[in-house]
This record gives structure tokens, sequence and C-alpha cells, in this order.
């Protein structure tokens, strides 16, 4: 069976004319530069409706979408219980003077459900909540380091990004010690070379850095970190934004067995809607009630409504458990796929948050080549970043993707007849 | 923000190095280079870069050291070197005196000449043939400027620590390409395209190519343009483009 191979000329002709208005026609993670749209003319740029786990762009192309806007959609895209209940909502308003009292029930809803959190606080976006957590941590300690692990993402604030970016200043992450995962004698060294200087550690549940195989934490780990974090007085934060809910509905800290003081989350909250929270162990609260810390959108009712609909949906579905079955099942099925044509293709960290990489070469180009292929026959993937499995995945879906799997591995091996002389 | 050793650097192996390219691609500059015999001129710059440039029928090479020069221009300081090769500073031979003629008659104004394409009127670029050297002279000063960059100024070197190893192709299509190779975050920029790389960035013409370099059109949505193509392992590209941003702010 042969695949229609996608044609892109709306999407290229609307992408010309935002450059013309939008710095870099489309900026960050869901822009072809950051998104690395490799070769460009393979993928979609703007999407014309999203329904379940599919989206269809501008040229009425079809994906099957891996992405899920890099996490947020996890029941599903337009999920018919969170949309009437933010549709409920709106009816009654949204972004009102008084927060609507659903804030409160969200935060009940965060506290019976996160292991860790006695109380939950609000914002917008992953962002928010990391910079809010590393504030409260200094606000409770007086302290002003913050140790994180390689491979790190923790948002945009000009702390969490590098010296070298446009925009930040050394003054920025002066601050910042950057350590590598799973080398605890050098942690505690670091820690006693800067004796009641570290504020706290923020880290991802997991090494799910970009570019690289995605990897878990060594056994034992976490539960080192958090006794010396306990030791020394230092906060122990987790950036559960990409990761959370789609491991363990208590928080990825729960998965992998230990406690966190602060968690972060925001993608998975509301399927789609926006808001970020905070959640956090009761001797923090005060300090988190001390920040001058607010925003314009952070307590609309609608996401919150969104919200609570989206946890119920997600308890009553079990998802980490239905993601892992779903997303052992579609690597399993790429992975033999490539194996049938010649090709180690690695499924790397939890399957729930797969990551792909081609590994006969180490250059990337043939994952990026197949990748392509992929793309152009409507299967929207990735080629430096995990992917996320969400509700409205069928079995179906996953059937119909290795198949294209196949035809693109083909494609791909076809053209490189040197590999495989 | 950027530190006089580190623009030594640049000056020496990319600005001046680039007349082993201008003698190629400019015959005047090759006319005026010609000798009976051939001449060498050493650069030294105390606690920084040392290197000579040898003159042979024509021709151009640079190497690094002075041991073999004829003619040896020394610097006491990094600062005293830019300035020289800014135009605001002078610079007298320590040895080589009976040399001074091709210092003075030759070698002077064959850098007046790379200062005229290096610092292109936009009169001067709507000539063709000046466009095209003046273009490839710039790609040559800044992809070596970027292994500059990158292994002394301590940006630079934060930027390096993320490349692994490996060959990036840096090029322009159809017209110059550029090597940068990387073993241990250390980089070293060939003046020619590799047969093969770990990953690639391409501009798909000069001209795109000298919009960019003037700060005319934006890189990021030149990708989604489809008219700069990036391939392989883009951490790679990723990080030599922030060292790219600080090649802009050396080169200023």
């Amino acid at each position: 069976m042969s695949f229609p191979v996608y044609k892109h000329d709306k999407s290229t002709e609307l992408f010309n004319r935002a450059t013309k208005v939008i710095p870099s026609g489309i900026y960050g993670h869901l822009g072809p530069a950051e998104g690395q749209f490799i070769p460009v003319a393979k993928w979609p740029m703007f999407a014309e409706k999203a329904k379940g786990t599919y989206v269809w762009d501008v040229d009425g192309n079809k994906y099957i979408d891996y992405m899920c806007a890099y996490g947020p959609n996890v029941l599903g895209y337009c999920d018919p219980d969170v949309d009437a209940a933010a549709m409920k909502q709106i009816a009654l308003g949204n972004c009102t003077t008084q927060p609507g009292k659903v804030m409160l029930e969200c935060a009940e809803l965060l506290v019976d459900t996160v292991n860790t959190a006695d109380w939950a606080f609000f914002a917008k976006n992953g962002n928010d909540a990391t910079q809010g957590a590393i504030m409260c941590a200094r606000a409770y300690t007086h302290r002003k380091k913050v140790i994180m692990f390689h491979g790190y993402y923790h948002g945009v604030s000009p702390w969490c990004q590098k010296i070298d970016y446009p925009g930040v200043l050394p003054e920025d992450v002066a601050n910042n010690i950057m350590l590598p995962w799973n080398d605890i004698p050098l942690l505690e060294k670091t820690i006693e070379e800067n004796k009641n200087q570290i504020a706290c550690i923020i880290a991802q549940p997991y090494d799910h850095g970009n570019f690289h195989d995605n990897a878990f934490p060594e056994k034992g780990f976490w539960q080192k970190v958090r006794e010396i974090c306990t030791k020394n007085d230092i906060v122990l934060i987790i950036d559960d934004v990409r990761a959370g809910f789609r491991l363990d509905l208590a928080g990825s800290d729960h998965y992998f067995g230990f406690e966190a003081d602060l968690i972060c989350f925001c993608k998975a909250l509301a399927n789609g809607y926006n808001m970020s929270a905070i959640c956090g162990k009761d001797f923090l609260k005060n300090a988190m009630s001390s920040l001058a810390y607010t925003g314009s959108y952070w307590l609309s009712a609608v996401p919150f409504a969104a919200c609570i609909t989206n946890i119920n949906k997600m308890k009553e579905l079990d998802v980490p458990k239905m993601f892992k079955e779903k997303g052992e099942k579609l690597c399993n099925g790429l992975v033999k796929a490539g194996a049938e044509h010649g090709f180690n293709l690695i499924a790397s960290g939890p399957a729930a948050l797969f990551y792909l990489r081609i590994a006969n070469d180490d250059s990337m180009l043939l994952h990026q080549e197949w990748i392509a292929e992929m793309v152009a026959r409507g299967i929207f993937l990735a080629s430096h970043h995990n992917h996320f499995i969400n509700a409205a995945l069928s079995d179906k879906d996953i059937k119909h993707t290795i198949d294209v799997a196949e035809e693109a591995f083909g494609i791909v091996a076809k053209n490189h007849p040197e590999l495989f002389r | 923000m950027t530190d006089a050793k580190t623009l030594a650097y640049i000056n020496m192996y990319a600005v001046l190095g680039a007349i082993e390219n201008l003698c190629e691609l400019d015959e005047k500059a090759s006319e005026l280079v010609k000798t009976k015999k051939p001449v060498s001129i050493g650069l030294e710059v105390k606690g920084g870069p040392s290197a000579t440039l040898f003159f042979k029928n024509g021709r151009c090479r640079m190497e690094q050291g002075t041991q073999n020069c004829d003619v040896l221009l020394p610097f006491s300081t990094p600062e005293k070197f830019n300035a020289m090769v800014d135009g605001t500073g002078s610079a007298l031979p320590s040895k080589g005196f009976s040399k001074i003629m091709f210092l003075l008659k030759k070698f002077i104004p064959l850098t007046d000449l790379l200062s005229k394409y290096l610092r292109a009127t936009e009169e001067d670029l709507k000539d063709d043939k000046f466009f095209e050297i003046s273009t490839k002279l710039m790609f040559y000063v800044i992809t070596v400027a970027l292994s500059q960059i990158g292994n002394n100024d301590e940006i630079g070197k934060f930027s390096a620590s993320f490349i692994p190893d490996g060959i990036i192709d840096v090029s322009i299509k159809d017209c110059v390409g550029a090597t940068i190779r990387v073993k241990d975050h250390h980089m070293v920029t060939i003046k020619q395209k590799p047969e093969a790389y770990r990953s690639q960035m391409e501009f798909d013409n000069i001209r795109l190519a000298r919009d960019l370099f003037d700060g005319k059109v934006n890189s990021i949505a030149c990708i989604g343009e489809g008219t700069i193509a990036m391939h392989g392992q883009i951490n790679m590209i990723d990080n030599v483009n922030r060292i790219l941003d600080r090649v802009a702010l050396y080169l200023a």
C-alpha cells in the first residue's frame, strides 16, 4: 500500500505572510526552526482544526499528532467533556474581578490528587510555575543558588536560559549550578562548597532532554537527593511540566518513590486550556504567600473548570496505565518495522513520552529523513524531542502509524543503498 | 561583552587570514604581491596569537608561529595589534628591515584592499564581481572567527562546551563552503567544504548569505522559508549559531 504524500501550498503562503508581521513567522517550539522541520517543505505550518488525536492543516491534510501540542493534548483535542465544562463556565464568567469558586474546587482536587500537595498555586504557563517555585524556595531559605541537572529545560525566564542565549545577562544565570545526573558524590561536594547558599534543586523527574536518548535516573538516585536536600535545608523542586500526569496522576515524584517539596505542572493539566500550577508542602505555604507574583489571567475560571473535568476523566481512564500500554504497542511496532528494513530505531524514555532515534549513524541524518517521510504521509513526529500519547489514540491509529512507518523506512532504505551493501 | 585577546585571535586568523583568499579571488591582489623572491611577514602578539603570511608567486598562505618569517611585526598587547588591524594604530618591524619596502608598498595596500572588500559600500556592491569577492571573503572571515570565539571568548567557550565532536559543514550552496571540526569542544575552521559531515547549515544562495551577514534578513524566518537548510546533529548548529551571535559583536 502506498500512502499519499502531502503538499503544503497554503501553509507556505501563510508562513510568508506571517514573516512580515510576526518575528520569525512562527516563533518558539511550534515554529520550523526550533521545531526542526527538516526539510521544511515536508511540514505543515498552520492548523485548520483538531479533534481527538488528529490535526488537519490549512491544506486539508490530516495527521495523527504525536506531539500533542507538545503535551497539552492529553485526552484528545476538543474532548467533549472538558469542552462542555469550559463552555458551561464561560457562560457564568471567566476573567472576573473575583475568582470563581472553581478555583478553590480545582485546588482541592489537586491536593487530593497530587501526593506531595498540601496546597496549589495557579498561573498560566510552565515557566510561571518554575519561576514561582524558585522564588518560593529563595523566599523560604533566604539563599540564592540553584542546582539543575544537565539537559534541563525549565522554561524561558532569563534565569533558566543559558549565558550564551540572546538577551540573557551573565548576572541572570550567575547563581545557577549545572551538574550531571546520577553523580551523588559531586552533588554532595557542590553543596559542601556552597554551604548555606543553595536555595533549591530543580529537576525534571528524568532526563527528557532533546537530541539524546531519554533516560531514567539510576535506582536510588532520587531517594538520595531527597535525603541530601532534607539534611541541608534545600528545597527539592520537581519540574513535572512535561511529564506530569502521564506517568502518575499523583505526580512523577510519586512514580519514582520520593516526595518533592514543590512540584510544577502545566501541559496535561487542563487538556489545552491555559493554566499551570505549583503544588507544595505545608511548610512552604507562607513563603509562597509572601511572593509578589500574579497575572491578569492567572485566576480565570474557564481553565479551572476544564482542569477539574480533565483530572477526573484522567482518573476514570487511568491514563498512566493506558498511555504505557498504547506507547509500548506503538514503539514495539515502530522498532520492528525499522528492523525489517535494516534500521536500528531506538525508543527511549517512558512509553507515554517516547523518544525516537535511528542509531545507524551518529548524524541524525537518516532519522530526520525518516521523520520527514512520516510527516509527509500524515504521521506528525519530531526528530529532536520526545513525543506524547493521548487518550484518543486508538489501536487503529497505532496500526496505521506502523503501516506508514514501514513505507517510510522502505523509502529511506531505498535512498541509501550504501547502507545495506 | 568582548575581550581584546579574543579579538586579536579573530583579527589574526580570520581577518588577516583572509588575505590568503583575497590573493586567490582578486587578480589585482595577486599581482600586487608578486615578487621575484618569496617574502614572509610574521605578526606576534604578546600573550596572544602569532602567525606568518608567506607570499610566493602572487599567492599567500598563513601558518601559525613566526619562526620562519622575513619581517617580524611584534605587538606588546592584543589592544595594540587590534588597533593596527583597525587602522588606528601602527607597527614597527623588529627584524627584516631590508623588506620594509614590501611592507610599505605591497602589504599595506593589500590590507587596504581587504578592508575595501570587508567594509564594502552599497555602491561598491553594485558591481557583481566585487559583490561576489566581498561576500566570499566575509564568509571566510565569519567561519574562521567562529572557531576563534569558540576557543577563546568566555561565553563562546561555554557554547562550544555543548558541541559534540564531529564535522560541521557551513556552506553557501554552489558557491563556497567551510569545515568546522570539533574535537573535545575545541574548534578548527578549514576553509573548504567537507566531504562528509555530522551537521550542516547551508545558505541557499550568495545574495541571501550577504543579506544575513549584513543583518538585513532574519535567519529563523529563513529556516521557515527554506532558504537556510539545517541537517544532522542540530545541537551542533544550534550552539554554532550562538557563537555566530558573538561574531557579529566582535566584527561590528
